[in-house]
C-alpha cells in the first residue's frame, strides 16, 4: 500500500477530482441500499395485503429515481477518478519525455531504445491503474465492506461479527505475503518483456544483416529462447496470482462456518432468531465481493509499485551535464579555446584526449584529422557538452563554457553529428529543425548552401517530401548535406562538421567548402574528416594519434614537416594521380551532368 | 473470424483445456453446494433443534472439506488458464516472429520498424487476457445464466417468459458496445503507436534535438501526442460509463421494477407465495452477476480482438522473401566457380516504375565487375537481386549456370558475402558481432577474419578485446570502427563471391588503403561485384557498368571507358574540375 503514500503529491494536486469522485461512490453505496429496503417493504405489504396501487406507484416510482441517480452518479465518478489517473499517466509520461531530453548521451549508451519506451507505455499505464482502479477498489470495498459490518454488528449482534470476522487477519496476512512475493516474481516477468522488446527491435532494423548472412533461423531460435523465459516468468507469476481468489473464499466459508456455528449456539441460547442469523449469513455473502477486490487491490497495489519503482528510479538519475550555478544567459562569441589536460570517457580508464592545446582565433577554421578513433569526434563533442571535462577548460570568448549556461552555449554552435540522422518529417521540416519559424527562402538558401537545393527539387514533393523511418530512402550523401543545411540555416558562432562530408563527391565537397568561406567569414568552423581536402583550406591542422596532437600547422606547414598528414597527402594525391588526377571520392549525384551530355 | 483462429490455437492444449473447463465446473458446484448445506442445516437441524452430534459433524465437516477441495480445484482451474494463455502467447509470437523472418525486404520497405515490434510484442501480450480471463468467465457465465432460467421457468412460467425479453436486449447492448468500444480502442492504440513512434525517435536523435536546442519543441509536440492519447482515454471512460456496469445495473432495476409491480399486481387479485417471490428477487440478481461479468470482460475481449486482428494481419502477409524455386525443391545444387550472369533483367519495386531496365552481364569467375552511377541508377537493385532480396520479375540471373532460384538459401548465403552501406552491429560483443551465430566459425577464425581487414588493431586496444560489449546499434563505436567490424564479419564467411555496397565511405585514409589491399587479396580466386566508390578501386576491374535511370549506358574496362570518350569519361573530366570542356 505504500505506492498510495508515493502517490499522495499527486492525490493533493487533484484532490478535487477525487474527493468528489469518493464523494459520488460513497453516494452510490448509499443509494444502492434503496433498492433491498423497497423489496423488503413490498414483500411485506403483500404478506399483509395491505398494499395499494398507490403505494406501488411511489415506491416504484422511487427505485426508478434511484436507478436514474446511480446511474448518472456511477457515470460522473468514473470520470473523476479514472480521468484523474489518466491525467497522472499523461503528466508522468510528459514527466518522463522532458528528463529525457535533459539526459546526456551517457545516459543513452547505457540503455536501450526499447527498455526507455517500455518505462513510458507498460509501466505508466501500471501506476495509472494504482491511482484508478486501485482507488475505487479501495473506497469501493472499504465503503461497502465497512457498511455491511456496521449492519451485521449493529442490527444482529456485535458477538456474532466479532467471530464471524475471525478469519480475517489470516487473510490479511496471506494476501499481502502474495503481494510481496507477486512483487518479484512480475518485476521478472516486465523485464523478460523488454527483452523480447528489444530483441524484436534489433532484429527489425538489423534485417538486411540478417538476410544477408543467413542468419533468420538462429535469430528465431534466440528469439524462441526469450518467448519461452517471458512464458516462464510470467507463469511464475501466475502461480501467486491464482493463489488469492482461492485463499479469500477459503477464508469467507471459514467465516460462514464459524457464523453458522455460534449462531446456532446464540438461537439455541435465544439470544438471536433463526431469522437474524439468516440475515446475518444474507449480509456475510455481501461481504465476498468486497473481499475479493481487496484481494484484486493488493494485486493492482503490487504491480503499480514495481512500476513506480522503475520509473522512479529512471527519473532520479540526474543529468550529468548540468548548468553550473550563475552560468550565464548570453552566448558565446570569440575566440576558442582548447585547453585540456586529460579526458576520459566516463567508467573509462584510458584518457581519450591528452595535452590538447589550441587557440582559434574568431572566424578560423580548424581541420582535425586523425586515425579511426583518434579522438576526433571526442574533442568536437566536449565543445558541445555532451560530456563534460574533469581536467582542463575549454573557452570561448575567453571565458570557459561551463559559466554558460546550456542552452546559452548551444545556440553558439552548430552541430553536423557523424550519424546523419533525420526526423520523420519532411525535408524542409528537417532542415527547419532549429528554427522552425525560418521563412521557405531561409531554407532554400541554407539548402543551396549545403548544394542540395538541386537534389530536392527533383524529388516528387520537392520540399515537402517525407524522410525518415516512414519517408523515402536519401542516399547517405543526400542525408550527409541536409543535416549541414539544417545546421547552416542557425547561422551559429561555431560550426562543427564531424565527418560531414564523407558521403559527397569531391565536387559538391568543394562546393559546399567554397559556400562556407564566403559566407562564414568572420565565423569559426571546427571540421573533422578522413579526406585532407575537406580540411586543406584551414587555417589550422590538429593531426590527433591516440587523443594527443602528433602535428599542427597549416597544411603547407604540414607537408613540409613531412610526417603523417604529409604521407596521407601524398597517398591520396598518388591516389588522384592514379585516377589520372580525378579526385572521384563519391559517385556524381547531380542529373545535370548526364543530362548535358545526353 | 479472428475470433476463430484465436480459438484454433487452443488445439494443441486441448488436454489442458479440458481439465483447465472440469476443474471449473466442479469448483462451480462445490461453490454453489456450501450455501446449499447451510441451508440444510438451518432448516432441517437448527429449526426443528435436532442435534444429531454425527450428522452435524459430518455436515461440518462435509462443508470444510467441500471449501478446501474448491480451493485446490479453482488454484488449479486459475492455473491452468495461465498457463495455456501464456504457451499460446509465446507460440503466437513465435510464429509471427518467425513470419517476419521469411518476409521479403519490399515489405520491410514499407513497414516502419517500430509498428512491427508493437504487433511482436505488444498486440500479443493484449491477447493474452482473452485465454486468462474472458474464456472462463463466458463459459462459466453462460452456464450460470442457463441454471437461472431454468429456476426461473420452474418458479413461474409466465414471469420468466417475460424475463426472456432481457437476452435480446443484452445482446443487442452487447453489440452496440461492441462496436463502439472497437472504434474507441482502435483510437486509442493508434495514439499509443504515435507515442511510441515519437518516444523512438525522439531517443534516438536525443543529441540532434539538444545541440539544437528544440528540447522544448518537442516537449510540447510530445505532450500534444500525450494529450491526444488522454482524450482517447477519456472517450474510452465515458463509453465505459455509459455502457458497461451503470447500463446493465439499470436494466436490473428496471427488471426490478416490473417483477415487483407483476407480483403486486398479482397480489391484488390472488395470493402471492412470499417464498416464491424472494427466490425470484434472488435469482433475478444471480442473473445479473454474470451479466456484469460478460460486460466487463467484453471490454478486454475487444481490445484482445482489436490486438489479435492487427497480428493475423501479420501472419497472413504475403509478401515472402524469394527462396528456392519449387521447381529445384529438394536439389541442392553448389556453387562452384561462381559465375554471375544478368540476362535482360528488368525491375520495378512498386510495379510501376521499372528501376532497372533490360540488364546484361557477365562476371565470369574470380573476375570484379564495379557499377558506377549517381543515386537511383539502379546500383543498388542489382546488387539487391543478385542476392535475392527481392523477386525478379523479368530476365533471369544464373550462377553458374543455373538460375539464382535453383539454390537453397543456406547456400547463397554462405557463399556470398555481403558488405553493407550501413554497418549494423548487434548487441553482444566483437565476438559474437563478426561471427553472428554461426558456432562453427572459431575464435582464430575470427582474429584472423578482423586482422585481415586491419580491425584487429583497434579491437586490441578495446579494455577487453575481442570480448569488449557492444550496445545498442554499436553506439560506443565510431562509424569507421563499426565498418571494419561489418567487413571482418563478411570475411569471417570466406565467401566465394564478394557483393560491395557502398561500403567504403567512411573509413580514414589510411584504413581504406588497407582494406583495399585486404580486398585485393579476398578478390583472389572470387567473383566480385561492388558498387564503386573510389576510381582508383575500378582501375583493375574487369568490366565496369556506367548505369544511368535503371539502364547500362556503357560497359568495358577502364582504359576502354576513357577510350570511348562518352559518359565516364565525363565524369571523369567533371570530377577535376573540368566542366567547361566536357560541355
Amino acid at each position: 500500500m505504500s505506492i498510495y503514500k508515493d502517490l499522495l503529491w499527486y492525490f493533493k494536486m487533484e484532490k478535487k477530482s477525487y474527493a468528489i469522485g469518493v464523494m459520488t461512490l460513497l453516494m452510490v453505496s448509499l443509494l444502492n441500499l434503496i433498492a433491498p429496503y423497497v423489496i423488503g417493504v413490498i414483500v411485506d405489504e403483500i404478506a399483509g395485503a395491505t398494499l395499494t396501487g398507490e403505494a406501488l406507484v411511489k415506491w416504484m416510482g422511487l427505485i426508478l429515481a434511484a436507478a436514474l441517480a446511480i446511474y448518472v452518479l456511477r457515470f460522473v465518478w468514473r470520470i473523476f477518478i479514472f480521468g484523474a489517473a489518466f491525467r497522472l499517466s499523461r503528466l508522468l509520461r510528459n514527466r518522463l519525455y522532458q528528463h529525457f531530453t535533459k539526459q546526456s548521451p551517457q545516459f543513452y549508451h547505457k540503455r536501450r531504445t526499447g527498455d526507455l519506451m517500455a518505462h513510458a507505455t507498460n509501466d505508466i499505464s501500471a501506476i495509472e491503474l494504482t491511482a484508478g482502479d486501485g482507488v475505487l477498489t479501495l473506497v469501493d470495498s472499504i465503503s461497502m465492506g465497512g457498511a455491511v459490518v456496521i449492519a451485521m454488528a449493529f442490527t444482529i449482534s456485535w458477538e456474532l461479527t466479532l467471530v464471524a470476522l475471525l478469519p480475517m487477519p489470516f487473510m490479511a496476512f496471506a494476501t499481502s505475503r502474495y503481494g510481496a512475493m507477486l512483487h518479484q516474481r512480475f518485476h521478472k516477468a516486465q523485464e523478460a518483456f523488454s527483452d523480447i522488446n528489444d530483441k524484436v527491435q534489433e532484429n527489425v532494423s538489423g534485417v538486411r544483416v540478417v538476410k544477408a548472412f543467413g542468419q533468420e533461423e538462429p535469430e528465431q531460435g534466440e528469439f524462441a529462447d526469450l518467448a519461452e523465459q517471458a512464458a516462464r516468468k510470467n507463469i511464475s507469476v501466475a502461480r501467486i496470482d491464482a493463489l488469492f481468489d482461492p485463499t479469500i473464499s477459503m477464508v469467507v466459508a471459514s467465516s460462514f462456518f464459524l457464523a453458522v456455528a455460534y449462531g446456532s449456539t446464540l438461537v439455541v441460547k435465544e439470544e438471536i432468531t433463526i431469522g437474524q442469523l439468516t440475515q446475518f449469513t444474507a449480509l456475510l455473502g455481501h461481504l465476498i465481493w468486497p473481499m475479493l477486490a481487496f484481494g484484486w487491490l493488493f494485486n493492482i497495489v503490487e504491480r503499480g509499485r514495481a512500476s513506480w519503482d522503475r520509473v522512479s528510479a529512471l527519473l532520479a538519475v540526474e543529468p550529468d551535464v548540468t548548468d553550473r550555478d550563475g552560468a550565464r544567459d548570453e552566448t558565446p562569441s570569440g575566440d576558442v579555446t582548447f585547453d585540456i589536460a586529460a579526458f576520459a570517457y566516463p567508467e573509462k580508464e584510458t584518457a581519450a584526449l591528452t595535452d590538447i592545446r589550441v587557440e582559434l582565433k574568431r572566424g578560423q577554421t580548424l581541420g582535425l584529422v586523425g586515425k579511426t578513433g583518434s579522438g576526433k569526434t571526442t574533442l568536437l563533442k566536449l565543445l558541445l557538452r555532451e560530456f563534460d571535462l574533469q581536467d582542463g577548460d575549454l573557452r570561448i570568448g575567453g571565458t570557459s563554457i561551463y559559466e554558460y549556461k546550456l542552452n546559452a552555449l548551444r545556440d553558439a554552435i552548430g552541430y553536423v553529428p557523424q550519424d546523419h540522422f533525420l526526423f520523420s518529417a519532411t525535408i524542409a521540416e528537417n532542415i527547419a529543425f532549429g528554427r522552425p519559424d525560418a521563412t521557405m527562402e531561409e531554407i532554400h538558401a541554407a539548402a543551396r548552401l549545403a548544394v542540395i537545393h538541386e537534389d530536392i527539387l527533383r524529388f516528387e514533393d520537392g520540399y515537402g517530401t517525407v524522410v525518415g523511418e516512414r519517408g523515402v530512402t536519401l542516399s547517405g550523401g543526400q542525408k550527409q548535406r541536409i543535416s549541414i543545411a539544417r545546421a547552416l540555416l542557425m547561422n551559429p558562432e561555431v560550426l562543427i562538421l564531424d565527418d560531414s562530408l564523407s558521403a559527397v563527391d569531391a565536387k559538391t565537397e568543394q562546393a559546399i567548402l567554397d559556400a562556407l568561406q564566403a559566407e562564414r567569414a568572420d565565423k569559426t568552423t571546427l571540421i573533422s574528416a578522413h579526406r585532407l581536402s575537406a580540411i586543406e583550406h584551414a587555417d589550422l591542422i590538429l593531426v590527433l594519434e591516440d587523443g594527443r596532437i602528433a602535428e599542427r600547422g597549416t597544411h603547407g606547414e604540414l607537408i613540409e614537416q613531412g610526417g603523417w598528414y604529409a604521407e596521407m597527402h601524398r597517398r591520396q594525391q598518388l591516389e588522384s594521380l592514379v585516377a589520372e588526377g580525378g579526385n572521384a571520392h563519391g559517385v556524381p549525384t547531380s542529373d545535370r551532368v548526364y543530362e548535358a551530355t545526353q | 473470424m479472428v475470433f476463430r483462429r484465436l480459438i484454433g490455437y487452443m488445439k494443441p492444449h486441448s488436454k489442458t483445456l479440458t481439465l483447465a473447463f472440469s476443474l471449473l465446473i466442479l469448483a462451480t458446484a462445490a461453490d454453489v453446494a456450501g450455501p446449499y448445506l447451510i441451508k440444510v442445516f438451518i432448516d432441517d437441524y437448527l429449526t426443528p433443534r435436532n442435534f444429531d452430534r454425527n450428522a452435524l459433524l459430518l455436515l461440518g465437516a462435509g462443508y470444510l472439506m467441500l471449501y478446501v477441495a474448491s480451493a485446490f480445484l479453482n488454484y488449479y482451474q486459475l492455473l491452468s488458464f495461465h498457463k495455456i494463455a501464456q504457451w499460446v502467447v509465446k507460440q503466437l509470437r513465435l510464429d509471427v516472429f518467425g513470419k517476419v523472418q521469411r518476409l521479403g525486404l519490399a515489405f520491410f520497405d514499407r513497414t516502419p520498424g517500430g509498428s512491427l515490434v508493437s504487433r511482436i510484442t505488444n498486440d500479443t501480450e493484449a491477447v493474452k487476457d482473452l485465454y486468462i480471463s474472458v474464456l472462463s468467465t463466458f463459459v462459466q457465465n453462460i452456464v450460470f445464466m442457463i441454471g437461472v432460467f431454468v429456476a426461473m421457468f420452474l418458479l413461474d412460467v409466465r414471469l420468466a417468459a417475460m424475463c426472456l425479453v432481457l437476452l435480446p436486449i443484452l445482446f443487442a447492448l452487447m453489440q452496440g458496445y461492441r462496436y463502439l468500444s472497437s472504434k474507441v480502442y482502435h483510437l486509442q492504440r493508434s495514439k499509443l503507436s504515435v507515442i511510441n513512434a515519437k518516444l523512438n525517435e525522439s531517443i534516438q536523435g536525443m543529441s540532434i534535438i539538444q545541440a539544437m536546442r528544440q528540447q522544448k519543441r518537442l516537449r510540447g509536440e510530445f505532450g500534444t501526442v500525450n494529450h491526444e492519447y488522454y482524450e482517447a482515454g477519456v472517450k474510452s471512460i465515458k463509453l465505459n460509463g455509459l455502457m458497461v456496469r451503470p447500463a446493465v445495473d439499470l436494466l436490473y432495476m428496471l427488471t426490478l421494477i416490473v417483477v415487483l409491480s407483476f407480483f403486486s399486481v398479482k397480489s391484488f387479485e390472488s395470493v402471492v407465495e412470499i417464498g416464491v417471490i424472494f427466490a425470484f428477487l434472488s435469482y433475478l440478481d444471480r442473473f445479473f452477476e454474470p451479466v456484469n461479468q460478460m460486460m466487463f470482460r467484453l471490454s478486454q475481449m475487444q481490445q484482445a480482438l482489436v490486438a489479435a486482428e492487427r497480428v493475423f494481419e501479420l501472419l497472413d502477409e504475403d509478401k515472402w522473401a524469394p527462396g528456392q524455386d519449387a521447381r529445384f525443391a529438394g536439389t541442392s545444387p553448389q556453387i562452384g566457380e561462381g559465375r554471375i550472369e544478368f540476362r535482360n533483367v528488368t525491375f520495378s519495386y512498386d510495379g510501376r516504375n521499372d528501376v532497372l531496365k533490360n540488364i546484361s552481364f557477365v562476371a565470369e569467375p574470380g573476375q570484379t565487375v564495379a557499377l558506377v552511377g549517381h543515386t537511383g541508377s539502379g546500383k543498388s537493385s542489382i546488387i539487391n537481386l543478385m542476392m535475392r532480396f527481392y523477386e525478379i520479375e523479368q530476365g533471369e540471373i544464373t550462377l553458374d549456370g543455373a538460375p539464382l532460384g535453383a539454390y537453397t538459401d543456406e547456400e547463397l548465403r554462405r557463399k556470398m558475402g555481403l558488405v553493407l552501406q550501413d554497418p549494423f552491429l548487434f548487441v553482444g560483443d566483437v565476438k559474437q558481432n563478426i561471427r553472428l551465430h554461426n558456432q562453427d566459425i572459431t575464435d582464430e577464425e575470427v582474429v584472423e577474419a578482423a586482422r585481415f581487414v586491419q580491425a584487429d588493431g583497434f579491437i586490441q586496444k578495446l579494455p577487453h578485446g575481442y570480448d569488449e560489449p557492444v550496445g545498442e546499434r554499436g553506439a560506443t563505436f565510431s562509424s569507421g570502427q563499426r565498418q571494419l567490424l561489418s567487413f571482418a564479419r563478411t570475411m569471417a564467411l570466406n565467401p566465394k563471391i564478394l557483393v560491395l555496397d557502398e561500403a567504403t565511405a567512411s573509413v580514414d585514409t589510411e584504413t581504406e588503403e588497407a582494406i583495399q589491399s585486404a580486398l585485393e587479396n579476398m578478390r583472389q580466386g572470387r567473383t566480385t561485384v561492388a558498387i564503386a566508390h573510389r576510381l582508383s578501386t575500378i582501375q583493375d576491374a574487369d568490366l565496369i557498368l556506367v548505369l544511368h535511370r535503371g539502364e547500362i549506358v556503357e560497359r568495358g574496362n577502364h582504359q576502354e571507358l576513357l577510350a570511348m570518350e562518352g559518359l565516364y569519361h565525363k565524369m571523369y573530366l567533371l570530377q577535376q574540375g573540368g566542366v567547361e570542356q566536357a560541355g
